[in-house]
């Protein structure tokens, strides 16, 4: 039962029976609903009625009706109707007969074969009996069968009441016209064929009376036959539509299923046993629905394995820092255990002191830049005046002891109107902290640091915030790794590893990225370093 | 160390902490010590006058310790280098010792292992110097290995072979008792006799690049067979 349900599931499959339905749905009622058997019938019938009509309105001009006259129109209009045509006086007797006048004449305009009703064209192989026809209507007798036994019985046709020659023609329909009303009848022609006569009967009114009928009778045979060709094409178009259908849908399911496996086949083979990212998606570049798909699956996977990268790096960058801490923590203590002179023990263990206090700094250091991404997009943002902002930080900074002591001027330059960017006051008052805080720490002492604010336009408007200072500048070497998490280059600085962490910088790239921004390191010609950070500036503020 | 002039050292390392401890310990020894905190002033310091022994670090400003290294064993083949290193990357080990240094330490390391093996290089650079004296109790034999357990070296078919400390004294471990099996932790024990900080996988490492230069010296021979699940032994 299972793989029977998996095998239904398969959309090449679905797809497959969706189409086969929709090409039996007009089958359905047209063929087998009998509409067009009805319209037929109803066209004949009234053909039928409009002949009877002209030979009453012919015959009712000249009082009583006289065999003759009857004969004479007859033979001049019958010979070229489809229909027998018969006129009866009021008693039903025979007045005259188209079939009595001979083989009929080919109709004027239209070229059909002429036969009388039960005649078979000659020449002309019957649809009926072609191959093709018989497999359809095996077909339908079989689903006839079915249907039947559902359905209750119908009740059967009229027998033929053979209107013998020399008897009074008073059929049901003729004593219906006898009696001044339109009569109609039908009954099933012998022979055993499946087919009708239909038979018509006007009154001929003449001077208000009614003088005599006139009986138009016609097989339905022609109708029939002209249902086999309808039926036969229909069945032709009908396979034909299948195997279109079929194909299409394999076609589809081509595009589609096939398409469809081979991401889960790559999905498959993403992860290792261990549930490691080993591969990735390779994108296509199909344009529709499945090709985004794709695409946005090797992206997504692409930027996992970027952040499991970053997180794998980051616990060996982390592993790295504390190891020099450690080593220095572990010799001192070896040291205090064997050194007796006071002084020196002192030494040793203020060094591991700080040492430790160091390795406390890493951690905290570590913690927050690790969770810095998952906390910049959990925060709610808001709009920030960045001049203001930056007014602010720098004040903080003018007052800070050691600027005094090292005679550090910050001279700041920004636009008087507020410059507003999305982002969280604090996270922005960061990014301007540490970046003043790394060019403090290069500046020589009596140095000026630079600050300015402005806007740019490069493809939207930008914030941008520079930071200029007058150190050693950035080595060509190291521009790429400036902002990597840990990297910390301090020349001929004592003690400078101890108080930097290595992670200010990153920290500042790391918020600027996530507000969608970017930050750039450059030498200036004439001396020292430039910082500059570009965020989106708050559009219709 | 009494007759002559202590052995200078040259340390060269930019944590703080560490070079203090460091220097005071090696004076402590006896030894004369040269701090440096980068890497070009040590290198200018080196080139004016070639120390005994050199101990470096990896990461360091100006010049890092690799291409320090290269210069030193550009300047002289015999001088001792030792590497402290912070990174347990297999690259930077390999690299430190495929550009000529001659042992290396994993931070945090001991204070006294360090000293061990400062002892233990600056007397095979000593010993080395002088003429094989006669046949004495000091060497070992196992197959075509040799091993001059005084000189710290070592032979395999009559190839000199190239190893650091560590190597030495785990090939003689394994050459003490060949046949015997002897565990990770044992051979931790033999390798670094001071230090217990050291994984299993330092040894697997280890034992790797020993197999590497045994088969460089003599191609074929794979003396060293892995017990799985136990450790190694040398073959019979």
């Amino acid at each position: 039962m299972r793989p029977l349900l998996r095998f239904f599931s398969r959309i090449g499959i679905r797809l497959l029976l969706f189409n086969l339905l929709l090409v039996f749905l007009p089958v359905w009622f047209f063929l087998y609903l009998g509409v067009y058997e009805r319209q037929l019938l109803e066209a004949q019938e009234r053909s039928m009625v409009q002949q009877a009509r002209l030979v009453a309105a012919a015959l009712g001009e000249g009082g009583e009706l006289e065999a003759a006259t009857a004969t004479a129109l007859l033979h001049r209009l019958a010979q070229r109707t489809e229909a027998r045509l018969r006129v009866v006086d009021r008693g039903g007797h025979l007045l005259a007969d188209s079939a009595a006048l001979g083989p009929r004449q080919p109709a004027l305009t239209v070229d059909r074969t002429a036969s009388r009703y039960t005649e078979p064209p000659p020449g002309s192989r019957e649809a009926r009996s072609r191959p093709l026809y018989r497999l359809g209507a095996a077909l339908y007798r079989l689903y006839e069968h079915v249907d039947q036994s559902f359905s209750p019985p119908e009740a059967p046709a009229d027998p033929d009441v053979f209107y013998a020659p020399g008897r009074p023609l008073l059929g049901r329909e003729v004593r219906e016209a006898l009696a001044g009303r339109y009569g109609a009848a039908t009954r099933t022609t012998r022979g055993g064929q499946r087919s009708l006569t239909l038979y018509s009967a006007l009154p001929v009114a003449s001077g208000g009376q009614v003088v005599g009928a006139v009986l138009v009778t016609q097989s339905t045979y022609r109708i029939l036959r002209a249902l086999y060709e309808v039926r036969l094409d229909v069945f032709r178009i009908f396979l034909v539509s299948l195997a279109a259908a079929a194909l299409l849908s394999l076609y589809l399911s081509g595009t589609i299923a096939r398409r469809l496996s081979r991401l889960r086949d790559e999905a498959n083979r993403l992860l290792d046993r261990r549930g490691r990212l080993t591969g990735s998606f390779r994108g296509s570049t199909q344009l529709d629905e499945i090709g985004d798909l794709s695409r946005a699956l090797a992206e997504l996977t692409g930027r996992l394995s970027d952040h499991l990268a970053a997180t794998e790096s980051f616990a060996a960058d982390v592993a790295h820092e504390f190891k020099n801490p450690l080593a220095s923590i572990r010799s001192a203590a070896e040291l205090l255990a064997e050194v007796e002179e006071p002084e020196e023990r002192r030494r040793f263990a203020s060094l591991a002191e700080r040492e430790v206090a160091r390795l406390e700094r890493l951690l905290s250091a570590a913690r927050e830049a690790s969770v810095l991404d998952a906390q910049l997009d959990a925060e709610p943002t808001e709009a920030v005046d960045l001049a203001a902002l930056v007014g602010e930080v720098v004040e903080g900074f003018r007052l800070r002891p050691e600027v005094a002591a090292r005679s550090l001027d910050l001279k700041l330059e920004r636009p008087a109107e507020p410059l507003f960017v999305r982002g969280r006051p604090e996270r922005l008052a960061q990014v301007i902290a540490n970046l003043l805080d790394n060019a403090l720490s290069f500046s020589p002492d009596g140095g000026t640091l630079h600050i300015g604010l402005g806007w740019q336009v490069r493809q939207r408007l930008w914030i941008v915030l520079a930071v200029l200072d007058r150190g050693p500048g950035i080595p060509e070497a190291h521009l790429p790794r400036l902002f990597d998490r840990f990297f910390s280059h301090r020349p001929g600085e004592a003690g400078a590893r101890a108080w930097h962490t290595g992670l200010g910088l990153a920290v500042v790239k790391a918020i600027v990225q996530g507000y969608g921004g970017e930050i750039t390191a450059a030498n200036r010609p004439d001396g020292g370093a430039r910082f500059e950070v570009w965020l989106p500036a708050l559009a219709g503020l | 160390m009494s007759e002559k002039l202590a052995p200078r050292i040259a340390v060269v390392e930019d944590e703080e902490g560490l070079r203090d401890t460091l220097g005071f310990a090696l004076k402590r020894e006896g030894y004369r010590v040269d701090l440096h905190a980068d890497g070009l002033a040590a290198w200018k310091a080196c080139e004016r006058e070639l120390p005994d022994l050199a101990v470096l670090d990896i990461l360091l400003p100006q010049m890092d310790g690799l291409e320090l290294c290269r210069r030193l064993r550009a300047l002289s083949e015999r001088l001792p280098i030792l590497f402290l290193t912070s990174r347990d990357e297999e690259f930077d080990r390999v690299l430190g010792l495929e550009l000529g240094a001659d042992d290396y330490l994993c931070k945090p390391f001991s204070m006294r292992e360090l000293l061990a093996r400062i002892k233990v290089l600056l007397r095979r650079a000593a010993l080395a110097g002088q003429p094989a004296g006669g046949e004495d109790e000091g060497a070992l034999a196992a197959g075509t290995l040799r091993l001059d357990l005084k000189r710290y070296q070592a032979s395999c078919a009559g190839q000199p072979l190239p190893l650091t400390v560590t190597e030495f004294l785990l090939l003689a471990a394994l050459a003490r008792h060949p046949g015997h099996v002897k565990t990770r932790a044992q051979l931790i024990r033999e390798g670094y006799p001071f230090d217990s900080y050291v994984s299993d996988r330092t040894i697997d490492s280890h034992v790797k690049r020993l197999r590497k230069k045994l088969a460089d010296a003599a191609p074929g021979a794979d003396p060293i067979e892995t017990v799985y699940g136990l450790g190694y032994r040398l073959r019979v």
